[in-house]
């Protein structure tokens, strides 16, 4: 696998304001790399500078092997950008908005109608070719918006929170785009608050706080480093007597961390084993005659590993 | 980097995935700089394609958007009936005045007539010219900020240059269609006489240029500030200042420069500075009015009013003050007098008897005192020059001496000068990675991070 985005402690400063404080990112081709982080982590801006429209004050940004400061026109060849917040001309058809941006592409004109054909086929949108831009739906410019990213075919792309502002229906759509895109051996930078979309759509990610990288990698890989330990939760078929016991139980075990009894009546453990340590357990708490309904590992999600990792840092940003 | 096109990892369910790939390949022939970056003349002329290349994307676009539907065309043609009614009222105001008094012949009167509708089609084209202009660049770039379209245009390989150039060419157009619709109409004054083709030519040379540096101002003003309406409001402002307020300076320092026994007040002395003329498309126009002038008439001592020429005095009040101008021996231009008269060399009056011969390059205009008929003005430039039976003054300054095409070649060069000025600082604001912004604090907080 080929590197095809690859930072190096790039600072952003504006006056005192750190927007960036050292970002280190590596994105491999053909991955969908997730930059999550609540509002003004930081995320923009590391796009905006991938995107060459901001200098880093400091460090280095490689896009596809070219330096974003020194080689901007090739970076911008490789890439395809779609901002967080994006306009659309007025007095414009859609297929007239593409084609202004594959003519700045330099792009000959008998390609062009082809490229539109098919790009508007893409984002379904070949029965507004003639529409106004203004006209369209939010969700419909969006797509038009990621559209014009794609008119020169490029190898990466990056976006600036695609979903934000679709309704469900258009994220489930966008997000089959960017697999399909994804498929078509795109690399994809996505950055977005809301973890969920990125959760199921991403192979990477990069947890990103006020300006720094707080982790990064596989998503299962991050749990792993991240977490002292799984959550299990156990339901047994018992009363509350029973309960407190079987708790008193499960808090001897070495392996356990904490042990609660939850309101709708399943046992909640932190968990500080592996699978291996868990089959154990299970095997013991059957063993010990304890009636198992069911016995799992808490679906983890992006959402509590995020808590997890920005919650207790966060403080009043302060610029002075 | 390996194109990972190229190693298809899952099957092309979809036609789209066929018809992308088909894409890629019309992307990949597409000619792309990269590889002309060593040869100097190839990079040069693949960045020449570049830049029209992208100014006829941005033109395409723009005059989509402006053209489009009937509006251009009805603005158009209320516009041409509004300009031609206005002439046609000058053609009888004129004709009222001339018919009443004076009592010269008709062929000097319908000559008035001619240059009175030339001159107030002028003015009146100046006018709009002067405001169009920068209203209509003034929402270039500003606006592409406001939509926030700036940055996904600025992330195309488009260059900055282009993004300027073809925002202002786009945006003259209309201004430059309004203009070349009028010339029609001003041609009407050839029916009158008493103006010239190359006079016309003058006219709409003042005008083709004022456009294009009002625009370009509007178009700094655009890419300097965030906002339209204050990008507009500071252009209008500056129209202001080169119209009325460089004719108000003018004014004013001829004014002062008068008082005290003609020596002035503190550091305003002496003739105003002309260099302030030379942002007024007005008293170029004016200027260009002179050129019709067969005598020094009114444009050309309004002209003279606020620019008292550089062809002075030749008598001042001191006439030892006067610089020497050198008559080098050698063969050249002859003056050559009549009867007899004085001939001024280096300030000192040399009384001639008899024929004046000047041999050799007379550098300065050359201004000839009439002993009989008074003052007469004429130019030298090189050329031959011969007046009989008068007396000769050269010197470097003369009375009255309005010379044609004195002031308008000098403010179109000024207004070139500026527009690629104010065209370079644009494409300086534009681009996002060379920028050059003043206050950059400031930036800091409009710009939130995220």
């Amino acid at each position: 696998m080929t590197v095809a985005v690859r930072t190096q402690g790039i600072v952003k400063r504006y006056g005192s304001t750190v927007a960036v404080a050292g970002v280190d990112l590596t994105v491999e081709a053909g991955e969908i790399f997730g930059l999550v982080g609540p509002n003004g982590a930081g995320k923009s801006t590391t796009l905006r500078i991938l995107a060459t429209l901001l200098r880093p004050t400091a460090g280095e940004a490689e896009v596809a092997g070219f330096s974003v400061t020194r080689n901007p026109d090739q970076v911008r060849r490789v890439i395809g950008f779609m901002p967080d917040v994006f306009g659309v001309y007025d007095d414009m058809k859609v297929w007239e908005y593409l084609d202004f941006f594959a003519r700045c592409y330099g792009i000959p004109a008998t390609a062009r109608r082809r490229i539109i054909g098919d790009l508007l086929e893409l984002v379904d949108l070949a029965h507004k070719r003639d529409s106004y831009v203004q006209t369209l739906s939010r969700g419909m410019q969006q797509r038009l918006c990621l559209a014009h990213s794609l008119v020169h075919d490029p190898q990466i792309l990056l976006l600036d929170e695609p979903a934000s502002g679709l309704d469900p229906r258009a994220r489930v759509e966008l997000r089959e785009l960017l697999r399909e895109l994804r498929s078509l051996g795109k690399t994809i930078l996505i950055s977005s608050h809301i973890l969920p979309e990125l959760e199921e759509l991403c192979t990477s990610v990069a947890i990103v706080d006020r300006g720094q990288v707080l982790a990064q990698g596989r998503v299962a890989d991050i749990e792993r480093r991240l977490r002292f330990g799984a959550v299990l939760r156990v339901r047994l078929l018992a009363d509350a007597g029973g309960l407190e016991a079987a708790r008193e139980r499960f808090e001897a075990d070495a392996d356990v961390a904490s042990a609660t009894i939850l309101d709708d009546g399943t046992i909640e453990l932190g968990f500080r084993g592996d699978d291996a340590a868990s089959a154990r357990l299970l095997a013991e708490t059957v063993r010990a005659g304890l009636p198992v309904v069911s016995f799992a590992r808490a679906a983890s999600d992006l959402e509590e590993l995020f808590l997890q990792v920005t919650a207790p840092e966060r403080a009043p940003q302060d610029a002075a | 980097m390996t194109d990972p096109t190229h190693e298809p990892t899952t099957e092309p369910t979809t036609d789209t995935r066929a018809e992308l790939e088909d894409v890629v390949a019309a992307v990949a022939t597409t000619p792309v700089a990269p590889g002309a970056r060593g040869r100097r003349l190839g990079f040069s002329l693949s960045g020449l394609r570049r830049i029209f290349g992208g100014m006829s994307a941005i033109g395409a676009k723009e005059l989509r958007g402006r053209m489009r539907g009937r509006r251009a065309f009805v603005i158009l043609t209320i516009y041409l009936v509004l300009l031609g009614g206005f002439a046609w009222m000058i053609e009888l105001l004129m004709e009222r005045s001339y018919s009443a008094g004076f009592g010269s012949s008709a062929a000097y009167a319908s000559a008035s007539i001619g240059q009175g509708i030339f001159a107030a089609l002028m003015f009146l084209e100046t006018l709009q010219v002067v405001f169009l202009a920068p209203a209509a660049t003034a929402g270039a770039i500003s606006l592409e900020r406001e939509k926030q379209t700036l940055e996904m245009l600025i992330t195309t390989p488009i260059s900055s240059v282009a993004i300027v150039v073809g925002k202002l060419l786009s945006a003259l157009t209309y201004v430059f269609l309004l203009i070349l619709a009028s010339v029609p109409l001003t041609a009407v004054v050839f029916v009158y006489g008493g103006v010239a083709p190359d006079d016309v030519l003058r006219g709409y040379a003042v005008l083709v240029v004022t456009a294009i540096g009002l625009g370009s101002f509007g178009l700094f003003c655009s890419s300097l500030v965030r906002r339209t309406q204050a990008a507009t409001a500071i252009s209008i402002f500056g129209v202001l200042a080169i119209s009325v307020g460089t004719a108000f300076l003018l004014i004013f320092w001829t004014g002062i420069a008068n008082t005290g026994d003609g020596q002035g007040m503190g550091p305003i002395r002496g003739r105003s500075p002309e260099v302030i003329a030379y942002l007024n498309p007005f008293i170029a126009q004016a200027d260009v009015m002179c050129g019709t002038e067969t005598s020094t008439g009114g444009w050309c001592s309004l002209v003279n009013a606020l620019v008292p020429s550089q062809n002075g005095v030749i008598f001042t009040n001191d006439p030892t003050v006067q610089p020497a101008v050198p008559v080098p021996a050698g063969p050249g231009v002859g003056v050559g007098g009549g009867s007899g008269g004085v001939l001024t060399v280096g300030g000192a009056l040399v009384p001639v008897a008899g024929p004046i011969t000047v041999t050799g390059t007379i550098s300065s205009d050359v201004n000839v005192v009439d002993s009989v008929r008074g003052i007469k003005r004429g130019f030298v430039n090189g050329a031959g020059f011969d007046t009989t039976g008068a007396g000769v003054a050269v010197g470097p300054d003369a009375p009255f001496g309005v010379v044609r095409d004195t002031l308008w070649p000098k403010m179109v060069v000024t207004w070139i000068i500026l527009s690629a000025i104010f065209l370079l600082l644009s494409i300086q604001l534009v681009s996002p990675t060379r920028r050059w912004r003043p206050g950059r604090q400031r930036q800091a907080k409009t710009e939130t991070p995220t």
